[in-house]
């Protein structure tokens, strides 16, 4: 599942084809998601409570992970708060658990465990939230995710960055959000490719300082343009950025 | 063929449809529906279809025959399946089982694939046997209709024939159903090459508007539906009355009548009525093959409305996104999957919610333009038939796959 980066330690401001033939190309890839139903469906808080405990991992990454996928800012973070906002109307309970980040935990069933010790909290603390109206339930899916190389790849900075403004958003999905889950630690595929094949750590670390949940795909896209622009300029001005 | 979707259709989705193309070629996959003709079903095999069949995959679609009493049977399933109390015998049933029988017979079985479409043929599974030569192929049930709250009888018959199957696809994830079969959400969607949804010119434009007689000269609210009371037109007419009280506007309810809904008439003549002879209310009753009319009236309009009291999944609102028109509509069926409140148009819940979203939206010209773009993009991104297709062809390779979550091709 690795993307193909061989560590590379010149940096890129050394010149010379045979530097040039040692970067490792950036190859964007994409991918779809195909949803699955699982058959269930919570129409009060206990239940959802119930069923996040047997839900398997494919699940909890849809709801949770996938969540930027749908393109477009919500209320809240995730599917799980997204319903408790909107349909429980428990808006405390929807803000705690929008403040899950999914890619601070290890494996998926940490995630799993903080959503059931939030819910507890509430359950605990708060009087009983009353039953969805018919229609409102909590619907349980997961996902089959298909990838696909998008026929696209590129050597230089400046290369990606034409690449990056043409891309298909569901490619900028797949470097950008599903890399975390894949390297761990809040990096992604954009900037670790940046940092290790072409050694501008700099500009890897503004890459990452952007906040994933705060963005649809297509500003994230936006943010990256403009942060790796300015270097593209600057490389071509040869002034520092 | 797939070239005529190029800047049309996201490339993502014409570049897996290739892939998965490339990776099943040669490969067969059979379609069996009820009818060849009009539906949303038969719009999507009709480009399908063909466009597999220029990728490599032998796709075929055959259409199951019956008798009247069969499709007055069929009938009663269908409306049983979206809640509705029908009467069935068993005599009834005997005769849906033996009509899928007798079809068969007369349809080969041996494809990698086999996508059944809705209840009328779905015990074709209990056949699939019946030739002896046939392939051990994957056996999908499509259902296209809303079956959030069937009935239960009718349920229970059904779903011993669909237990057999290898996986069920629903559109909406609140259709599907605890089945101990594998179960896939794929949404409707619409052809942006179709008579309802290319491009028309403006004079394709402006002869069909002079034909209704529609005067330009004033904001036009347009509910495209068929008179049906779920389509709330009486309550379309109130939320109008509301703004006009603040606005000039024109509304439009435009339709064709139900053929096989016996109250669709009774409806016309009610909301007819109550529009008492408004000049700036124009009720259409159109042909159902008024494609391009429709197609017309909602690039011509300024703000569409869907306030149906129950809806399946309600693809007008996706036909007016398209057309770049904010969409009003009632959190019903599948219209929340569509409309994203506040982005690409509003989900109200009243008469008077829909009357104060009206007036917000043709109070704000500049807002009403960046709804209808969003609006566009997100159709663009969601319900185009190409997605439709790779989902198909997903769910086939995800099968094939089986127990996999992730795939590389």
């Amino acid at each position: 599942m690795l993307p193909e980066i061989i560590f590379c330690t010149e940096r890129l401001s050394t010149k010379g084809r045979r530097l040039e033939d040692k970067i490792t190309s950036f190859e964007f890839k994409q991918c779809v998601s195909i949803v699955k139903s699982t058959g269930k469906k919570a129409s009060h808080l206990r239940e959802l409570r119930e069923l996040i405990s047997q839900s398997g991992d494919e699940t909890i990454f849809h709801h949770t992970y996938q969540y930027f996928l749908k393109g477009h800012i919500l209320e809240y973070t995730n599917d799980f708060a997204q319903w408790a906002g909107e349909s429980l109307e428990e808006r405390a309970l929807a803000e705690r658990l929008s403040n899950i980040d999914p890619y601070t935990f290890k494996a998926i069933t940490d995630v799993k465990r903080e959503l059931l010790r939030v819910i507890d909290d509430y359950l605990k603390n708060f009087p009983e939230p009353r039953d969805v109206l018919a229609g409102n339930e909590f619907y349980f899916n997961e996902t089959i995710t298909l990838i696909f190389p998008v026929g696209v790849k590129v050597k230089s900075l400046a290369e990606f960055l034409v690449a990056l403004t043409h891309i298909d958003i569901a490619s900028v999905y797949y470097h950008f959000y599903e890399a975390r889950i894949r390297l761990g630690e809040g990096v992604d595929d954009f900037s670790r490719w940046i940092e290790v094949s072409l050694g501008r750590k700099r500009l890897a670390e503004s890459i990452r300082m952007i906040d994933p949940f705060m963005h649809s795909i297509e500003k994230i896209r936006g943010h990256i343009t403009e942060i790796v622009e300015k270097y593209v300029k600057a490389d071509m001005e040869g002034v520092e950025a | 063929m797939i070239n005529q979707y190029s800047g049309i259709a996201p490339k993502r989705d014409l570049l897996l449809i290739q892939k998965l193309c490339e990776k099943l070629k040669g490969k067969s996959f059979l379609h069996v529906s009820s009818t060849r003709t009009g539906g949303g079903v038969a719009e999507i095999l009709n480009r399908m279809i063909p466009l597999l069949k220029t990728l490599g995959i032998h796709a075929q679609w055959k259409v199951i025959e019956g008798d009247l009493e069969f499709f007055n049977m069929t009938k009663k399933i269908h409306n049983a399946m979206q809640g509705n109390q029908e009467d069935f015998t068993e005599k009834m049933w005997q005769h849906y089982l033996a009509v899928n029988r007798s079809n068969a017979e007369n349809i080969n079985f041996n494809a990698n694939a086999i996508l059944i479409h809705d209840p009328q043929p779905a015990p074709m599974i209990k056949f699939k046997n019946q030739k002896s030569k046939s392939k051990n192929g994957i056996w999908m049930w499509r259902c296209h209709i809303d079956v959030a709250n069937p009935v239960t009888s009718v349920w229970i018959n059904l779903k011993k024939y669909i237990e057999r199957y290898d996986l069920a696809i629903f559109s909406v994830a609140k259709f599907s159903k605890a089945l101990p079969i594998n179960e896939f959400i794929i949404t409707p969607s619409i052809d942006p090459l179709s008579e309802k949804n290319r491009d028309l010119t403006g004079k394709e434009i402006e002869k069909i508007i002079e034909k209704f007689k529609i005067p330009r000269d004033k904001p036009i609210i347009l509910q495209v539906s068929r008179f049906d009371k779920f389509k709330d037109q009486i309550g379309v007419i109130d939320a109008y009355r509301i703004v006009k009280k603040y606005n000039e506007c024109r509304l439009i309810l435009a339709g064709s009548p139900a053929s096989d809904d016996p109250e669709g008439e009774a409806i016309f003549t009610q909301v007819s009525d109550y529009a008492n002879n408004d000049p700036d209310i124009h009720i259409l009753l159109l042909p159902p093959s008024s494609h391009k009319e429709i197609n017309a009236l909602q690039r011509v309009a300024d703000v569409l409305l869907q306030k149906s009291l129950k809806e399946g999944f309600g693809l007008t609102v996706s036909e007016a996104m398209w057309k770049e028109k904010p969409v009003i509509g009632s959190a019903v069926g599948g219209i929340p999957l569509q409309i994203v409140h506040g982005v690409t148009g509003f989900i109200v819940y009243s008469i008077e919610g829909a009357a104060f979203r009206i007036r917000q939206v043709l109070n704000n010209p500049d807002m009403a333009k960046r709804m209808g773009q969003k609006g566009r993009e997100y159709v663009k991104n969601n319900f185009l038939i190409t997605r439709q297709i790779r989902d198909y062809l997903s769910v086939w390779y995800a099968e094939e796959h089986k127990g996999m979550y992730v795939m590389e091709l």
